[in-house]
């Protein structure tokens, strides 16, 4: 497992060729530094991989640094310099909508520490929810065919309202993930500041990946219900 | 190194304004006609010769087939984007127009860029002549909801006008700006920008720091498509229709009729942001009579409420994205000459439940809030920063057509993405990448931006590692690189863009321009010096001819009717230096007329006021 410490420090500074501890600017001349590759975005804003964060003290960051990085300064600089300014000003601006939300902050970091791959995400309901899955599928699916029917309007009403109803149980239940997932932040956290091996902090990643999991499986739901339910109106 | 300015290229008017270091407040050149506001019309004399501005709108009643208003709304767009505008507006599209609009006036052709490049040149001259030093410089404003090739194509133009585009900045967030000087507030904001023929909203952040205020932009969405512009097209339909039906005259044959029916109801549009009502009277063509009409505020509001009524959307998807509801928002800010109308500013009041700002000229505060970016990115000495966002989700194409979206909307610029892409097949050499940007699903329902193939060293299917990096930088423009992560090169890539010109296109248009242009400024020069000229013999021939005209010692008369059969004689050459000089020589010889003419005037008004003390 990589960790983002160990990783940014580039030898020489580009510009004046002293050594440049892997900050965003030489400590020396000043000159902006080109971005190693692997800096992760909690690093970029000077935080440790912690996931339970302050939203006050990250854009309190994030305008800190945008104050030094955005290409605003860098009008009349040389074209490397230019270059370089966009590439961490674009870094930090993804960095903080990534960080902004919890979802997509633990998302990163999973990603990030290779537990988690694009197209790898599991598509399958959560055991505890399949019943009331299998009721929601078949209620979308007499809806659809209630309406490419013609079907008539106070069946198709009662439908919505059945529909209606799961939705909402189903945001209920999107909103006992959240909670899941908060709770496992803190824990997360506090491994960390415990110095917890990588086992420990393993089976706290897969905890996390199986509550996206669940999350996004969850949300797909809703999202095809509310999408059904606005062509009914 | 020349002087930095801001510039709002607008729909229907284009402004130039600079940071005064006087008063440390931007301000607006004005310009020759005594008013900052330049007429965003291109006119192509039979000559050759190109009028922007005033002496072009005069042409659009006389030579409208030769003369192009509103190309703002064929910036970036394609012939199928176009298709209901040409039903609007009195465009000849050339053949070749596919993805780049090609406009024919009169026997010249141009792309849109070309045209908007025309009225840049005309700002910039406006500015050299004020400042009597060069203008290399320039930050132009856009509205926020462009897409990227409408900002590429406003960028072009910069180019072609000989102009170094600094940045583009977003027109409503250039408002913010300018309304920052006008007085320190913190808080959210809701920039409500309806223009000539744009509708943008942004909900801004005003956030105060150690370093000075940040400007952090929300969210922003709106509709390139939607303007005063409308309102005058909607006038121009019924008033058309209501013509046919009462008159039997259907104006379809009559270009520059309609032209002038246009105006006729503008004016009134006008009228009724401060009258309750108002008349129209239009003489229909080929003498049949005259069309007049009456018009009330409460029939025109009842008219146009459905086009107000399409600005509400855009604003509650602002909201939404920022997460505020209509009462969290702080203060609300109007631009955009549009917002002048009544039923705007009510609509928008009720919608927020506060009273919208109006304290800068809605007309000027983009391109204040231009020359205030401009003056920030030229000095280096800042107390605030922007922070924009790019407004529209980018994606690129994956199997079946369906887009994956790489860099969410509302991201801040500058935004970046990365991408890995592999093989699927043995000795594959290419992929194609298809670059999108919208919100909706399938590539086909979101507008192409760009497609190109990075190359494949061959190899065994899902060996290669190409990675892509697709960054959107701070005015909304993309950027596309590659790496071959397995090679450890750089790879450069030709990206076709979908909509726009290429820059070798670019280049030959800026060596033809710089061929054209000495010829340009001859035949302006011509125009001009033949306009006025014109002016002052009409003005000169009404005062001979009234009582006053009799004082005249026979030699002052002589001497005016010899400069007048000069003048004529000169206007007929080339020779625009001539002109001017016969011109002055008519001014010298009518002095005394034009004293006699005033003495007549102020005596009369004397003898009025006397007999109204009576």
């Amino acid at each position: 497992m990589t960790s983002a410490s160990t990783t940014t420090i580039t030898a020489i500074c580009w510009s004046c060729g002293q050594p440049a501890p892997g900050g965003h600017f030489c400590a020396v001349c000043g000159k902006v530094q080109p971005l190693p590759r692997d800096t992760d975005y909690f690093a970029f804003l000077g935080l440790p991989q912690k996931l339970a964060l302050d939203p006050a003290d990250l854009e309190r960051r994030f305008h800190a640094l945008s104050w030094k990085l955005h290409p605003d300064n860098f009008v009349r600089a040389s074209e490397a310099e230019r270059e370089l300014s966009l590439e961490r000003s674009s870094r930090l601006n993804d960095a903080y909508r990534t960080l902004l939300d919890p979802t997509a902050r633990v998302e990163y970091l999973l990603a990030h520490e290779g537990m988690r791959r694009e197209g790898q995400q599991k598509q399958q309901a959560p055991p505890e929810l399949l019943e009331e899955v299998f009721e929601l599928n078949e209620s979308l699916d007499e809806l659809r065919m209630a309406r490419a029917a013609g079907g008539d309007v106070e069946e198709r009403a009662r439908l919505s309202k059945t529909l209606s109803a799961a939705a909402r149980k189903f945001q209920d239940s999107l909103a006992g993930v959240d909670a899941e997932l908060k709770k496992l932040f803190i824990a997360w956290d506090q491994a960390i500041d415990a110095g917890a091996d990588a086992t420990a902090r393993r089976a706290l990643m897969e905890r996390m990946n199986a509550a996206l999991n669940r999350r996004s499986y969850i949300r797909n739901l809703v999202a095809s219900v509310h999408k059904e339910l606005t062509e009914e109106c | 190194m020349g002087k930095t300015v801001g510039i709002d290229l607008g729909t229907t008017y284009s402004l130039i304004a600079y940071q005064d270091p006087a008063s440390g407040r931007p301000k607006c050149v004005q310009g020759p006609y005594g008013t900052p506001l330049c007429p965003s019309i291109v006119s192509v004399d039979p000559d050759g010769a190109i009028l922007v501005g005033e002496p072009a709108r005069r042409r659009l009643l006389t030579q409208s087939s030769r003369t192009i208003y509103s190309v703002k709304r064929l910036m970036g767009r394609g012939i199928a984007d176009v298709q209901d505008e040409l039903k609007l507006f009195p465009f000849e599209l050339a053949p070749e127009s596919a993805n780049v609009l090609r406009v024919r006036l009169g026997d010249r052709v141009f792309t849109p860029p070309e045209i908007s490049a025309f009225i840049l040149r005309e700002l910039r001259q406006w500015a050299e002549q004020f400042f009597g030093e060069a203008v290399d410089r320039t930050v132009i404003t856009v509205p926020a909801y462009f897409n990227d090739a409408q900002r590429q194509a406003t960028r072009d133009a910069g180019r072609l006008a000989g102009l170094e585009v600094l940045r583009l900045v977003n027109e409503p967030t250039a408002a913010a700006l300018a309304y920052g000087l006008h007085e320190k507030r913190s808080g959210k904001v809701a920039v409500y920008d309806l223009g000539g023929g744009t509708f943008d909203i942004s909900i801004l952040k005003l956030v105060s720091t150690g370093e000075g205020d940040i400007y952090q932009v929300l969210s922003t969405n709106g509709d390139t498509h939607l303007g005063g512009d409308d309102l005058d097209n909607l006038l121009l339909a019924r008033a058309r229709a209501e013509i046919l039906r009462e008159h039997g005259v259907n104006l379809d044959a009559h270009p520059e009729a309609v032209q002038e029916l246009r105006k006729s109801l503008i004016r009134a549009k006008h009228d009724l942001s401060s009258e309750d009502r108002t008349a129209v009277i239009f003489d229909l063509p080929s003498g049949s009579g005259s069309w007049v009409r009456e018009f009330t505020r409460a029939e025109f509001e009842a008219w146009i409420a459905p086009i107000v009524e399409r600005t509400i959307g855009p604003v509650k998807m602002a909201l939404a994205d920022a997460k505020l509801a209509p009462s969290e928002i702080d203060e609300v800010v109007l631009v955009g000459g549009s917002t002048r109308v009544p039923l705007v500013r009510r609509r928008v009041e009720e919608f927020f439940g506060r009273r919208p700002h109006i304290e800068l000229n809605p007309d000027e505060v983009v391109a204040l809030g231009a020359a205030v970016q401009a003056d920030i990115l030229e000095s280096g000495v800042r107390d605030m920063l922007l922070l924009d966002v790019t407004p529209l989700s980018l994606g690129i194409e994956t199997m079946g057509g369906v887009v994956a979206k790489i860099i969410p909307r509302n991201s801040t610029i500058p935004a970046s993405a990365q991408e890995m892409f592999t093989t699927g097949v043995e000795s594959q050499t290419g992929i194609d990448i298809h670059v999108l940007q919208g919100e909706r699903e399938l590539a086909k329902d979101c507008r192409s931006l760009a497609r190109f193939t990075l190359r494949v060293p061959p190899g065994p299917a899902g060996l290669a590692r190409i990675e892509v990096k697709f960054l959107i930088d701070a005015s909304g423009i993309l950027q596309v690189s590659a790496k071959d992560l397995r090679a450890g090169t750089q790879q450069s890539i030709e990206v076709q863009p979908s909509y726009g010109l290429g820059d070798a296109e670019i280049e030959h248009m800026l060596e033809e321009s710089i061929e054209h242009a000495e010829q340009d400024f001859t035949e302006r020069q011509l125009i001009e010096a033949r306009n006025e000229a014109e002016i002052t013999l009409t003005a000169t021939q009404k005062s001979l001819a009234r009582d006053q005209a009799q004082e005249l010692a026979p030699a002052e008369r002589r001497a005016i009717d010899e400069a007048s059969a000069a003048l004529r004689e000169a206007m007929a050459g080339r020779d625009y230096k001539l002109i001017r000089v016969l011109l002055e020589t008519l001014n010298a010889a009518t002095e005394r007329l034009a004293e006699l003419q005033m003495n007549r005037a102020l005596s009369e008004a004397l003898e009025g006021k006397r007999l109204g003390q009576v």
